[in-house]
C-alpha cells in the first residue's frame, strides 16, 4: 500500500469519526507536503474497505454492535452441530459476561442491563449465582472496586475444546466479521484444543465454574505433592498390635474378655448416659459386641494408608485418655450399606431462631451451642440423660421442660462473646471448648472450670468456623478476611495465615494426619494448604455455590464437601478431582461426617434430615465408570427426615454411633 | 435502567434534607444505590448461612453493615419475620405495618411471660439405620423418599402406628338436632314427628358429622332395648334414613351398623309383649340388609360373606329358636335368589323334616309355637318360590307375549320352542288347573290376573296369619310330604290329569333346558306340592289368561 493511500486511509477516517477539524488539518499538511490535488479514492465504491473502515468507526460508539454480534453467534452455536454443541455453547458464557461489562464499562448502563436481561436466561442454570452478583454492576466504578469483576477481566477463561470446534468458531467469526465477537474472545478465553472427539457434555465440571484466574494456577498448585497418609504410630496402629494381642489371648480368655466387653460397654453407656431405656442399651451393646472382633478386621482398611511422619510436634497423651480412645476403638461397630449406624439426636428447643451452631464432642456427652446473644452453652448430656430418661420413658413431652439437679438450668452458660457465635468445638478429650464469633475472635474455654481461658485476637472480621485438631492442642480458624489461621492453644498469636481465597473461607477441617487443613469459601472453591508451610497445595473446583462444610475420610485419601445448593462433593485429594457429586439434600448441607472406618458418609442439612452415603461402592464404582464411562448415580443409603429441625452438626464418635444436632424450627404446637 | 428509579434517590435526599438534587445526580446516583444494596445483601445472607439459617432477618442485615463498617439500622432487630402489607393502588410496593403504639398501654402492660429457657432433648432418630416411630421423629406418613430403600426399610422396622388425638368439634346446632332424634327414638309418642325426623335424616345434607355418634346411638340402644319393640323399629327407621341419605357417606360405620341390624333379624326375642309384631321388624330389617348389600356389596366385599356365615349359622342350629330361623331365612332371601338356592334350598329337605312336627297342629299343641312354625314355613316357601321364579324367568319363552313373535326369535327360542307349542296346545287346561288351584287353596277369592295367585299366596304366608293357622287345619291335616301326595293324587282322580301330566311336561321341559333349575323344580314340588306352583307360570300365565 503506497503512502497516499495510507493518508487517505487516514483522511476518511477522521471524517467519518467527526474529527473534522483535524482532517482539515491533515489535509492542509497534504497540501502544503506534495502541493498536489487530493486525488480521491473512491471508498464508498470499495466494499473491503468501506467495512473496514465502518468496523473502525463503530466499534467504539454503537453499543447494538454488542446485541447483535452476540445474538448471532449465540443463535450460531444453537444451530451448531450437536456433537460440537455443548463445547461450543461453553463459549458463550464467557462472552456474554464480558460483553455485558464492555457495555457498562463504556458507560452504556441502560443497553447493558438490557442485553443482560434478554439473554441472562441462558446461563442461569449454571451461573445464577455469578449473574446475581454481576447483575448490581452498573458503573464503570463498580467493575473497579468489585472483586469478582475484577478479576474476571483480568484473568482468562481456559476452555478445553477440540479441534473441530475450534475450527469451527473460527470459521464462524471470521465469515461474518464479527471483529468484536473475536476480539473479546481472544481476549478473554484460552483455549486449549485438543485432537480427537469432544467431551460429552456431562464431564465438564471444569467448564462450568470461571473463577478468575484460577484454572492455571489451580492446575499448577495441584501438581504439588502431599502426602495424604496417616501418622505413623497413631493409635490406630497400636490398636492393630494390641488388638492382635487380644484376639491371641482370647482363645484362652474367652469369659473374662466377654466380662471386659460388658464392663466397658456399661461404663460407656453411663458416659454417654443419655439412652432412655435399657432395652435400647442391651441391642447397641450386643451390637458392639458382635461386631467388635469384625471390627478390627475393617480397620485394616484404614491402616492400609501409607503413614507419613508429623510435621508438627504433636501434643503428649495423657495413658489414660489412650486407653479410654483404645478401648473405644476396639468396640467400634463396623458400618457399611448394611450395617446401618444408630443415630441419636440432640434437639434444641426454644431456642427462638438463636442457635447458630451445634457441636458435639468426640464421645458424644457434651453438646456446645453458640447462640446471636454471643452466649456459649454447654450440655452435660450424661448428666441430662440421667434426670431426663424419665421423662423420655414416661409422657414423652418434648416441651416438658427438663430442670437441674439444684432446680437451675442443667447447662453451663460462657459469656464472653460480644457478637454472635458462629462456630464452636470441643477438644479430642471433650475438656476445652473454642467458640468464634462475629467480634473477630477466638475464646478458650474450660469445661471443667466453666471459665474462659484465653481470647485469641488476630482475624480482623467475623470468625466463622474454628476446628481443633485431631490431637488436639492446634486448632484452626476461618474468617470472613479471607485468610485462614492456624492456632495452638498457648499462643495467642497465630502461627500460620494461608491466604489465597478470593471471598470469605466459610469451613475448616483439619486432615487426619495433622499436616493440612481444608478450607471451603464463597468463591466456590476448596482449598488443601500445608500446615507446616502455609501454602496451597490443592485447589478443588467444582462447586457451584458457597462451601459450607468440609470432612476428610478417615485413611486421609477422600474429602468430601458440601454446598449451599445441597450439593455433596467427594474430591480425590491427590489428584484433586470431584470422585462423584451426591445429590439428594435440596438446601444447605450444614454438616457432613465420615465413619469410623471411612465406609459411610453422614449429611445433615437445612432440608431437615439426615442422610447416609455409602463411600465405598461411590469410589468403587468410579473405577468402572473409568473404564464402560457409566454415567454417575445416586448411592444414598438411608434419608431420616427429623420433625421440622435442620441438622446444624454431626459427628459420628469413635465407636460409629453417629450423634446429630439441630435446633426445632417452629414451636411444637 | 437501574431497578431503582431516580425518584426514590430523590425522595431519599428530601427526607435527608437534600432539596436541590439535580436529577443528573439522581440518575447518577440510582445504579451505585443499586450496587451498594445488592452488596450489603450478598453480606447479608453469608450472616444469615453462618447463623444456619434459611431465612434472612433484620439481625443479618444489622451484620452485613457492620461488616462495612456501617452504622446499622435501628428499631428491626425484633427476631420475628416482618410483616408486609400491600399498598393500595400500587403493584410492587410494600411496607411494613408499623402502628402508633400509646405509651400509656405499654407502661400498663403486664410483663410478658419469661421466654423458656433453652434446653437440649435426646432421641433416637435411628436405631441400626431404622427409624423408631417414636413422637419425636417425623411422622411416617411423610417420609415420601423417592429411594426405594426407604420403603424396604419401613418395611424392616418394628412399625408402632402412632395416631394423634384428633379434636372433633361438633357444632351446638348438630349437637341439638342429635339430641332431638335421639329423644325422638326413644321417645316413642310422636310418630308424625318421628316420620318427619326420618324424612330429614334421609335428606338433609351436614348431617356427616354426627354419624359416627348415630352409629354409636343404634348399637348402644339395641344392645340394651332388645324388649322394646318400638324402640328397636325406630332405630331400624334411623339406620334406612342414614342409608337412604345421598350426603352421607356411611361405608366406614357399616362395621358398626351391621351387628345392631343383624341382631333385629335374628335376635330370639324382640319385644316383650305379645301384642308387638316383631315378624314386621324382622322383613323390615330384612329388606334393610337387602338394601346394604346392593349399595355396599361390591365395595365391601367381606360383608355378604360374613351375613350368610351368621344367617346360616342361626338358621342350620335347631336350637335356635324359631323365631331366630325365621329371621334367618328372611335375611338370606333378602340377599338373593342365588344365596337362596345355594344355601336354603340345599338344606330344605333336612330343615322341613325338622319343621314338621313343629306344624302338625295336633303334636304341636303350643298355639305359639305352631304359629311360628308356619311363619317360618310360610317364609321358606316364598324364598324357595321366589328363587325358582327367578330361575325360570329366565327363559325367555315363559313371559313371551305371543308365539309368533317368538317363532322369529332367536335361537334359543327356537330350541325350546316344542314347549311352546305344547304350551300352546294346553293352553286351555293350563288356565283352568290354575284357577282350580287356587280355588283348591280355598284362601281367596279367584283373580283373573295372572299376577295375582303370587301376590295372593304372600298375604297368605304373611299377612293373614289367622288365615294361615286356619289352613293346616282346614285343608292340610297330613304332613306336607303326604300331603303333596294326596294332592297329586286326588288332581288326577279328580278328572284333571290332564293338569298334573302337563304340569309333569313343563317340569320336564324345564328339566331339559336346565337341568338345574328343573331339579330344583321338581325337588320343590315335592316338598311343596302344589303351593309352589303359583310362583313358577305366574308371568307366563299372564299371557295365557
Amino acid at each position: 500500500m503506497d503512502p497516499e493511500q495510507v493518508d487517505e486511509f487516514v483522511m476518511c477516517y477522521l471524517k467519518k469519526k467527526g474529527f473534522n477539524s483535524a482532517a482539515k488539518r491533515l489535509e492542509e499538511v497534504l497540501h502544503q507536503n506534495n502541493g498536489s490535488s487530493f486525488s480521491s479514492i473512491d471508498y464508498h465504491n470499495d466494499p473491503e474497505l468501506t467495512k473496514l473502515i465502518r468496523s473502525f468507526s463503530q466499534s467504539e460508539d454503537d453499543p447494538t454492535r454488542y446485541r447483535e454480534g452476540y445474538s448471532k453467534l449465540r443463535s450460531w452455536a444453537y444451530n451448531s452441530l450437536d456433537l460440537y454443541k455443548h463445547e461450543l455453547l461453553r463459549v458463550m458464557y464467557p462472552v456474554f459476561i464480558h460483553c455485558y461489562m464492555d457495555l457498562v464499562g463504556k458507560g452504556h448502563t441502560q443497553e447493558a442491563r438490557a442485553f443482560f436481561n434478554s439473554f441472562r436466561k441462558d446461563h442461569e442454570m449454571i451461573h445464577i449465582r455469578d449473574l446475581q452478583k454481576l447483575e448490581g454492576v452498573l458503573a464503570p466504578s463498580h467493575l473497579e472496586e468489585m472483586e469478582f469483576a475484577r478479576s474476571l477481566r483480568q484473568s482468562k477463561v481456559n476452555i478445553k475444546i477440540c479441534q473441530y470446534s475450534y475450527d469451527l468458531l473460527l470459521q464462524y467469526l471470521h465469515r461474518t466479521e464479527s471483529t468484536l465477537m473475536l476480539g473479546i474472545i481472544n481476549e478473554h478465553i484460552n483455549f486449549q484444543v485438543y485432537s480427537g472427539q469432544p467431551n460429552s457434555a456431562s464431564d465438564d465440571i471444569e467448564a462450568v465454574t470461571i473463577v478468575g484466574s484460577f484454572q492455571d494456577t489451580a492446575n499448577h498448585i495441584n501438581q504439588k505433592e502431599i502426602q495424604w497418609g496417616l501418622l505413623e504410630d497413631s493409635l490406630e496402629d497400636r490398636l492393630e498390635k494390641t488388638g492382635g494381642l487380644l484376639s491371641d489371648s482370647e482363645k484362652g480368655q474367652g469369659e473374662s474378655k466377654d466380662g471386659d466387653m460388658d464392663d466397658s460397654s456399661k461404663k460407656r453407656s453411663t458416659e454417654i448416659g443419655k439412652q432412655g431405656s435399657s432395652i435400647k442399651k442391651l441391642k447397641k451393646d450386643k451390637a458392639g459386641n458382635a461386631t467388635a472382633k469384625v471390627a478390627r478386621q475393617e480397620t485394616s482398611m484404614v491402616s492400609l494408608a501409607p503413614r507419613v511422619k508429623p510435621e508438627l510436634a504433636l501434643p503428649v497423651m495423657s495413658t489414660d485418655v489412650e486407653q479410654s480412645i483404645l478401648e473405644d476403638l476396639r468396640n467400634r461397630v463396623q458400618l457399611s450399606s448394611v450395617a446401618m449406624p444408630s443415630v441419636s439426636f440432640y434437639t434444641f428447643l426454644n431456642t427462638h431462631n438463636g442457635l447458630n451452631c451445634a457441636s458435639i464432642s468426640h464421645d458424644g456427652s457434651l453438646v456446645a451451642g453458640g447462640f446471636s446473644d454471643s452466649s456459649v452453652k454447654v450440655w452435660d448430656m450424661a448428666k441430662i440423660g440421667q434426670a431426663g430418661s424419665c421423662a423420655l420413658q414416661g409422657e414423652n413431652d418434648t416441651n416438658d421442660q427438663i430442670v437441674g439437679p439444684n432446680g437451675r438450668r442443667n447447662y453451663t452458660l460462657l459469656l464472653g462473646h460480644s457478637g454472635p457465635v458462629y462456630s464452636a468445638t470441643f477438644s479430642p478429650p471433650g475438656d476445652f471448648v473454642l467458640s468464634s464469633s462475629a467480634d473477630t475472635t477466638i475464646r478458650l474455654w474450660s469445661t471443667k472450670l466453666n471459665a474462659n481461658l484465653v481470647c485469641y485476637k488476630g482475624h480482623n472480621y467475623p470468625v466463622w468456623d474454628v476446628q481443633f485438631s485431631p490431637f488436639g492442642h492446634y486448632f484452626a480458624s476461618c474468617s470472613h478476611d479471607r485468610t485462614a489461621r492456624i492456632w495452638s492453644m498457648d499462643r495467642i498469636q497465630p502461627l500460620r495465615i494461608m491466604a489465597g481465597h478470593l471471598s470469605d473461607v466459610d469451613c475448616v477441617q483439619w486432615h487426619p494426619n495433622c499436616n493440612y487443613i481444608a478450607t471451603g469459601s464463597s468463591d466456590k472453591t476448596v482449598r488443601l494448604w500445608d500446615v507446616q508451610t502455609g501454602e496451597c497445595v490443592r485447589i478443588f473446583i467444582g462447586h457451584r455455590s458457597m462451601v459450607l462444610s468440609l470432612a476428610m475420610s478417615p485413611d486421609g485419601k477422600y474429602m468430601a464437601s458440601g454446598d449451599e445448593d445441597g450439593t455433596i462433593m467427594m474430591w480425590d485429594l491427590s489428584t484433586a478431582r470431584c470422585i462423584t457429586p451426591l445429590m439428594g439434600h435440596n438446601s444447605c448441607v450444614w454438616s457432613l461426617s465420615y465413619s469410623g472406618e471411612g465406609s459411610l458418609l453422614a449429611s445433615g442439612s437445612a432440608d431437615c434430615t439426615v442422610k447416609l452415603w455409602d463411600v465405598t461402592s461411590s469410589t468403587k464404582l468410579t473405577k468402572a465408570e473409568e473404564k464402560n464411562g457409566n454415567s454417575n448415580r445416586l448411592r444414598s443409603l438411608r434419608t431420616f427426615p427429623t420433625k421440622s429441625t435442620p441438622v446444624h452438626a454431626l459427628r459420628f464418635s469413635r465407636r460409629n454411633l453417629l450423634f446429630a444436632a439441630g435446633a426445632l424450627s417452629k414451636p411444637a404446637s | 435502567m437501574s431497578i431503582v428509579p431516580k425518584e426514590t434517590i430523590e425522595v431519599i435526599a428530601q427526607s435527608i434534607g437534600i432539596t436541590n438534587l439535580l436529577p443528573e445526580a439522581a440518575l447518577m446516583l440510582a445504579p451505585d444505590v443499586e450496587y451498594r444494596v445488592r452488596e450489603i445483601m450478598q453480606e447479608a445472607i453469608k450472616c444469615m448461612r453462618h447463623s444456619k439459617r434459611t431465612t434472612l432477618t433484620a439481625s443479618d442485615v444489622d451484620g452485613a453493615l457492620n461488616l462495612r463498617n456501617l452504622e446499622p439500622i435501628y428499631g428491626f432487630a425484633s427476631g420475628g419475620p416482618f410483616r408486609f402489607r400491600k399498598a393500595i393502588g400500587h403493584r410492587d410496593l410494600f411496607y411494613t405495618d408499623d402502628r402508633e403504639v400509646d405509651f400509656k398501654d405499654v407502661i400498663e402492660a403486664p410483663l410478658p411471660k419469661a421466654p423458656l429457657d433453652t434446653e437440649v432433648v435426646c432421641h433416637w432418630l435411628a436405631i441400626e439405620g431404622v427409624q423408631p416411630a417414636i413422637p419425636e421423629n417425623a411422622p411416617l406418613e411423610v417420609i415420601r423418599a423417592p429411594a426405594e430403600n426407604k420403603i424396604h426399610e419401613q418395611k424392616d422396622g418394628p412399625l408402632i402406628d402412632v395416631r394423634l388425638p384428633v379434636k372433633h368439634v361438633l357444632s351446638r346446632e348438630l349437637q341439638l338436632y342429635f339430641q332431638k332424634i335421639a329423644e325422638l327414638a326413644m321417645s316413642k309418642s310422636n310418630p308424625a314427628l318421628f316420620k318427619e325426623a326420618l324424612v330429614s335424616l334421609a335428606s338433609d345434607s351436614g348431617l356427616h358429622p354426627l354419624v359416627p355418634y348415630f352409629t354409636n346411638f343404634i348399637a348402644d340402644e339395641v344392645s340394651r332395648g332388645l324388649n322394646d319393640f318400638v324402640l328397636l323399629f325406630n332405630l331400624m327407621h334411623i339406620v334406612r334414613s342414614l342409608l337412604q341419605n345421598p350426603h352421607i357417606h356411611i361405608e366406614p360405620y357399616l362395621h358398626q351398623l351391621m351387628p345392631s341390624v343383624v341382631t333385629c333379624l335374628v335376635s330370639r326375642k324382640l319385644g316383650n309383649r305379645f301384642s308387638d309384631n316383631h315378624w314386621e321388624l324382622r322383613d323390615f330389617t330384612a329388606n334393610l340388609v337387602a338394601l346394604i348389600l346392593k349399595r355396599f356389596g361390591n365395595t365391601y366385599i367381606t360383608l355378604q360373606s360374613r351375613l350368610t356365615k351368621t344367617l346360616v349359622n342361626a338358621l342350620l342350629d335347631p336350637k335356635k329358636a324359631l323365631t331366630q330361623h325365621y329371621g334367618a331365612i328372611q335375611g338370606l332371601a333378602a340377599l338373593g335368589h342365588n344365596v337362596v338356592r345355594l344355601l336354603i334350598l340345599s338344606n330344605l329337605e333336612p330343615y322341613l323334616s325338622l319343621l314338621e312336627p313343629e306344624l302338625d297342629a295336633e303334636k304341636q299343641k303350643n298355639q305359639i309355637k305352631s304359629y311360628e312354625a308356619w311363619r317360618v314355613y310360610g317364609a321358606l316357601l316364598r324364598a324357595a318360590g321366589l328363587c325358582v321364579h327367578d330361575r325360570l324367568k329366565i327363559f325367555p319363552n315363559l313371559p313371551s307375549p305371543s308365539p309368533s313373535f317368538l317363532h322369529k326369535g332367536k335361537g334359543r327360542i327356537i330350541k325350546t320352542e316344542p314347549l311352546k307349542r305344547k304350551l300352546n296346545v294346553d293352553s286351555s287346561e293350563n288356565r283352568s288347573p290354575q284357577k282350580r288351584l287356587i280355588t283348591t287353596d280355598g284362601l281367596q277369592s279367584q283373580h283373573d290376573s295372572g299376577l295375582a295367585p303370587m301376590q295372593e299366596d304372600k298375604p297368605a304366608g304373611n299377612e293373614n296369619p289367622p288365615q294361615n293357622s286356619v289352613q293346616p287345619s282346614s285343608s292340610e291335616q297330613t304332613s306336607d310330604a303326604s300331603e303333596s301326595e294326596r294332592r297329586n293324587a286326588r288332581g288326577k282322580e279328580g278328572g284333571k290329569g290332564r293338569r298334573a301330566i302337563t304340569k309333569k311336561a313343563i317340569l320336564d321341559q324345564i328339566w331339559k333346558d336346565d337341568l338345574d333349575s328343573g331339579r330344583l323344580l321338581l325337588k320343590l314340588y315335592q316338598l311343596y306340592g302344589e303351593r309352589v306352583l303359583p310362583f313358577i307360570p305366574c308371568t307366563e300365565m299372564s299371557v295365557f289368561i
